[in-house]
């Protein structure tokens, strides 16, 4: 259980620097190209570490779970791009690398861990996001911070029709932030379930 | 506690509606006062001094000579100038000329006036910041500047199509006294003032010249928009031209005025109508007086008020004083003056004031200070303190004792120790004047708290009213869940995420509406719950999808279809793909809406397709809407072929929507462009009208007569169960059949009544309620029937906005209300503008009435269940659920409304989005009573006829 936990805060420590990287005032090509440099540097890690996890959990090859977990990360910003542009994000050339940017990030706070872990299994995905029923440990941390990222995103989304003309309100920056803050709440509700569910089965051992 | 039978509930909520409108009517008549305005015209009594009793209104109306020269007789103070050129530049901000914070304009602005800037440094030109009252819009600022009076928000509101001025004004005084009178330009001031510009040269006194190449600069491209330099050089350079002919014509003893003057300023985006500074930095700008020089750091601070210009234009040309003026004297214009003609300048302005405080006050009388005595000793010192009233009546004694003092003293050229100066009688009556004018100007703002209270409290207790109903027809009908949840566990009585969304949506709505930009940008804010609430249905369709994944729940499954019903049996489960499907549908459509036009106040400008359409050129416009024409007729016929039962009424109502749309086709390709006053197009929309409504009406009320094929009112069926569902399904074939014939028709009159642009939009709006319908009308769908409302009510909303409306009263589509219209007639006018603003919740709430009726498999309605649990169960939500969803807007709005009295943007943001949302209640009101009354009636038609049939079969 331990190990677990130290896992689960892999992605969450190498959150925080990037979130704190930028304050109110980053422009908005810095922050593309921090966003971007934050990506190369966090995903390996991401897909690594679940990666480790599900194979220690599931008995399955490592080299399978990188690879599911580097086919999520596309699909995953698809899916995810599709949804911000429904809800409203600007579609043309110029916000392309935004929304691009946005999507992959999204989809490795949200897509990418679960499909390292369960890979394409539709069960278990419709059980972790369709009815948001985690059972076992690894489901909540891979559950939860997904399900803050995206409720911190659309959250996040709000102050954007006002009109204080911050750099910050332009897509996706606050959404980011919102995703970043949600995945962060997320996280550390997991580790406090994580911590409550191995006390109980201790418990229980006794 | 028994739940509230029908009829109670039905009464309970027409009280609560007739409360909601008489709270909504209370608070209206608090928040926008109708200020009392003089009537009738300033004539010779304003020279004058006021007495306490009545004034003898009507004096012979005297001819033009004689009357000038009686003005000129008893006004005691002679007009400097005869004629006038008015030179109106529209949506010129004083910055431009004069400068701001006492530094000149920036050097291009500067290099673009040569002309005019040599004037104001050779002191030729007196330019003055005139602060306009906003709303910053052209015509009353036009009234503002010729009456003097400033307009309540309602007045303006309700004039959006321009009305001729009544009001004692500047030019109807000057016409009095026989000036001829010549306008040039925008057509705002013949509307004004029908019939009183005469088309003759030469001999004209009054020119009006309006420019509006400047305001249509700033709206194309902004404060500072390239163009801008250009037409300012424009402007100087009829600048130079009028006064060079103003100085060539001098000799022939005709002393001539040129003003240029703006009605009012704009933003950095070229926007106007708010009242920021730099849309109310209006100027005004005199040319020909004999002034001191003024340096540019003296000019800036130079701030009058834009209606000052009235009473100041109206001693200068020597006519009255109009009656509803609030403005005072603009210091230094008169000073060219006499001493003696100075000071009684400012009495007549004094009187006229007071008149006017009189109307304000009713028992507002100054016996004091119209007295006499010339003792003003102390009267320096005195500080005139109290209430506005006595301080009002303090400060006018002061100063006509001072008046008074100072006249005796020029009589008996004593000179004493208690010398009153010229300077400190001016300043006495300045004093005064600038009081009462600031007094008066806030009065039309000024709110009376008890109405406002009483308002609001009426309102709540409808709220509190419409919301028990709410909440009992909740309690009555909960939704029969099946257990959709994974492991089969009873969450029957938890809130589903949906439910939770779509509170939260109304909610956040509410509390979004706080902030001027959100009220600004509510397009967005729509947009984004109602996506929110469709792609929370979409995660929730993804849980049956595909079904056989749901193994462990199966078991659980069985055990609840133990028991099938009828209902089951005649609708398999289309699977969770048609549901995904659907919502896919709502969810894209929904996007291309959103950006089809861009909306709000802060974005305008960026692109949107409905740019990209109007730039590709009309082809493509009417192409794009005969497309649409063909696109809902098929659309309309096939779904109502789907449900077809080969009766008549089908074929009429398809014969109806064949032939409006037809018709709508030739409009469009025929008399479109030649006008809605074309005879033809007229003649074509009328039909259009007349077949829509027949089609409609004839649907609604034939349709239960005619519609049982088979006949479900034989009781031969052994299962009683089966009876009754068969029963249900006709009812709900019927309003099925009223409502979809209402939908379409809907649809083809905005498609006639909508700009062009729009009839894409229409089919979009159509699709995605088609998508929704069919959405909720899958049988494993199971979302309580107040979020079918709710999320319906959603799009009708968010498509609202997407018709490309806004909380601006700008966006209202006044050339389509003309449709069809021989002649003017406010209300017709008015009642189009709403059916095209109000086009998307209109199409929405009404078809409430097609959601599926699941609810009545439940067990507390008896085999022959009364009619009243029926409607109840049927129709009930779909009516109270939007009257609930608009009551907690409604009041809370107001709630915000009163909190921001005192915003900046009370009156370009906050103001007109109240007109909208009272709008919005009328809509819901016209939406629901359809629902209610299509609903009561099908049914009542129905029970009467099984009435009937089964006292046959007994006898």
């Amino acid at each position: 259980m331990d190990l677990l936990t130290n896992h689960v805060w892999i992605p969450t420590i190498f959150l925080h620097p990037e979130k704190r990287s930028h304050d109110g005032t980053a422009h908005q090509d810095d922050y593309s190209v921090e966003l971007m440099l934050s990506k190369l540097f966090e995903s390996p890690i991401v897909i690594l570490g679940f990666s480790l996890l599900s194979k220690k959990l599931e008995h399955c090859s490592l080299k399978w779970a990188i690879l599911r977990g580097l086919l999520g990360l596309p699909a995953g910003a698809l899916v995810n791009a599709f949804g911000a542009i429904v809800f409203g994000a600007p579609v043309g050339i110029k916000f392309l690398t935004r929304t691009v940017n946005w999507a992959l990030l999204m989809s490795l706070l949200t897509v990418v861990p679960t499909a390292s872990v369960y890979g394409s299994s539709w069960k278990d995905w419709q059980r972790l996001y369709a009815h948001s029923k985690p059972i076992t440990p690894i489901d909540y941390a891979v559950c939860l911070p997904a399900h803050g990222a995206v409720i911190g995103a659309w959250f996040g989304a709000w102050p954007m029709p006002l009109d204080w003309d911050r750099p910050w309100q332009e897509w996706p920056i606050c959404v980011t932030y919102g995703a970043i803050i949600g995945h962060t709440l997320g996280t550390v509700a997991s580790f406090i379930v994580i911590l409550l569910l191995s006390r109980q089965q201790r418990i229980k051992r006794d | 506690m028994d739940p509230p039978s029908c009829c109670r509930l039905t009464s309970w909520t027409l009280v609560a509606a007739m409360l909601q409108i008489s709270g909504l009517f209370l608070f209206i008549l608090g928040f926008f006062p109708v200020k009392p305005a003089l009537t009738g015209v300033s004539g010779p009594e304003s020279y004058m001094p006021v007495f306490d009793g009545a004034e003898s209104h009507e004096t012979e109306r005297l001819p033009p000579d004689q009357l000038r020269s009686l003005y000129q007789e008893t006004s005691g103070v002679t007009p400097l100038f005869d004629r006038l050129i008015l030179m109106v530049v529209d949506g010129l901000p004083a910055e431009f000329v004069l400068g701001k914070d006492g530094s000149h304009p920036s050097e291009a602005l500067m290099n673009a006036m040569p002309y005019t800037q040599s004037l104001l440094l050779n002191g030729k030109a007196v330019g003055y910041h005139a602060r306009a009252a906003p709303p910053t819009v052209t015509m009353p600022r036009l009234k503002a500047m010729i009456s003097g009076a400033i307009a309540g928000f309602l007045d303006v509101a309700f004039n959006f199509n321009t009305q001729a001025l009544l009001d004692d004004n500047l030019l109807g005084q000057l016409h009095d006294i026989g000036w001829k009178m010549v306008m040039l330009g925008d057509e705002t001031w013949i509307k004004l003032f029908p019939g009183l510009f005469t088309r003759q040269d030469g001999v004209s006194s009054f020119y009006i010249l309006h420019y509006l190449g400047l305001d249509h600069v700033g709206h194309i491209g902004g404060r500072h928009s390239p163009l801008m330099v250009p037409k300012l050089k424009e402007m100087d350079e009829v600048i130079e031209k009028l006064d060079m002919a103003i100085i060539h014509h001098h000799k022939c003893n005709k002393r001539t005025l040129l003003m240029v003057v703006s009605d009012h300023g704009m933003t950095d985006g070229g926007n106007h109508g708010g009242s920021s500074d730099e849309e109310t930095d209006s100027m005004s700008l005199f040319i020909g007086l004999d002034c001191k020089v003024p340096d540019y750091a003296s000019l800036s601070y130079n701030s009058i008020s834009q209606v000052d210009m009235a009473p100041t234009l109206a001693l200068l040309l020597g006519v009255p004083i109009p009656k509803n003026n609030v403005g005072i004297l603009i210091r230094g214009i008169f000073d060219s003056l006499t001493d003696r003609h100075c000071l009684r300048a400012l009495e007549l302005n004094s009187w006229q004031l007071l008149r006017l405080l009189k109307a304000h006050v009713p028992g507002f009388s100054c016996r004091n200070s119209m007295s006499r005595d010339a003792n003003h000793e102390g009267l320096e010192d005195r500080k005139c303190n109290g209430s506005i009233e006595e301080k009002l009546c303090c400060l006018l004694s002061k100063a006509s004792s001072f008046h008074y003092s100072w006249k005796l003293q020029k009589n008996s050229s004593v000179i004493s120790d208690g010398m009153i100066s010229l300077e400190m009688t001016v300043e006495a009556y300045y004093q005064f004047l600038e009081t009462a004018s600031d007094w008066l100007s806030r009065k039309t703002t000024e709110k009376p708290v008890n109405l406002l209270a009483s308002g609001i409290a009426v309102m709540f207790v409808s709220f509190a009213i419409l919301l028990w109903g709410l909440l009992n027809l909740c309690k009555e009908f909960p939704v029969l869940q099946k257990n959709t949840s994974y492991q089969g566990e009873a969450y029957t009585n938890w809130w589903h995420l949906d439910e939770i969304f779509a509170l939260m949506g109304i909610m956040g709505h509410v509390l979004s509406l706080s902030a001027s930009s959100m009220v600004e940008e509510e397009q967005y804010t729509w947009h984004f719950l109602a996506s929110g609430l469709y792609f929370v249905f979409l995660r929730k369709a993804f849980q049956r999808v595909p079904k056989e994944t749901i193994s462990r729940s199966s078991v659980q499954e069985k055990k609840d279809s133990l028991k099938p019903t009828k209902h089951e049996f005649l609708r398999k489960d289309n699977g969770g793909y048609l549901k995904i499907l659907s919502i896919l549908l709502v969810l894209i459509l929904g996007r291309i809406l959103r950006g089809w036009h861009q909306g709000g106040v802060n974005w305008t400008h960026l692109p949107d397709v409905s740019k990209w359409l109007e730039h590709a050129g009309s082809l493509t416009l009417k192409s794009s809407q005969v497309a649409s024409v063909i696109f809902v007729v098929g659309l309309g016929s096939l779904s109502l072929f789907l449900r077809s039962q080969r009766s008549l009424i089908y074929a009429t109502a398809q014969i109806g929507i064949f032939v409006s749309g037809f018709l709508v086709v030739l409009y469009i390709m025929e008399y479109q462009h030649e006008g809605a006053s074309a005879y033809g197009g007229i003649l074509i929309a009328r039909m259009i009208y007349g077949f829509l409504g027949f089609t409609v009406l004839i649907t609604a009320i034939a349709s239960p007569w005619i519609i049982p094929k088979s006949n479900p009112f034989t009781g031969s069926v052994t299962s009683i169960e089966v009876n009754k569902w068969s029963f249900h399904l006709e009812i709900n074939n019927c309003t099925y059949l009223v409502g979809s014939t209402y939908v379409i028709c809907w649809c083809l009159l905005q498609l006639l009544l909508q700009q062009p642009i729009n009839a894409v939009p229409v089919v979009l709006l159509l699709m995605q309620l088609l998508g929704s319908l069919s959405y909720f009308s899958i049988a494993t769908v199971n979302h309580k029937k107040w979020v079918e409302v709710a999320s319906l009510y959603f799009l009708g909303m968010t498509g609202h906005f997407g018709l490309g409306n806004s909380n601006t009263l700008a966006t209202v589509d006044v050339a389509g209300a003309y449709i069809g219209l021989s002649s003017h007639s406010t209300f017709l006018s008015g009642i189009l503008a709403l059916i095209i603003t109000y086009a998307s919740l209109l199409l929405f709430l009404p078809s409430t009435i097609l959601l599926p009726m699941k609810d009545f498999r439940h067990k507390s309605s008896p085999p022959n269940a009364p009619m009243g649990s029926f409607l109840k169960s049927s129709i009930g939500m779909a009516c109270l659920m939007p009257l609930v969803m608009n009551s907690i807007v409604l009041i809370s709005f107001t709630f915000i409304l009163l909190l921001m009295r005192n915003h900046l943007f009370v009156w370009s943001v906050f103001s007109p989005k109240y007109l909208y949302v009272c709008a919005n209640t009328v809509s819901v009101y016209i939406g629901v009573s359809f629902v209610a009354a299509t609903g009561a009636y099908t049914c009542l038609v129905f029970f009467m006829r099984s009435k009937l049939l089964r006292l046959r079969g007994h006898g």
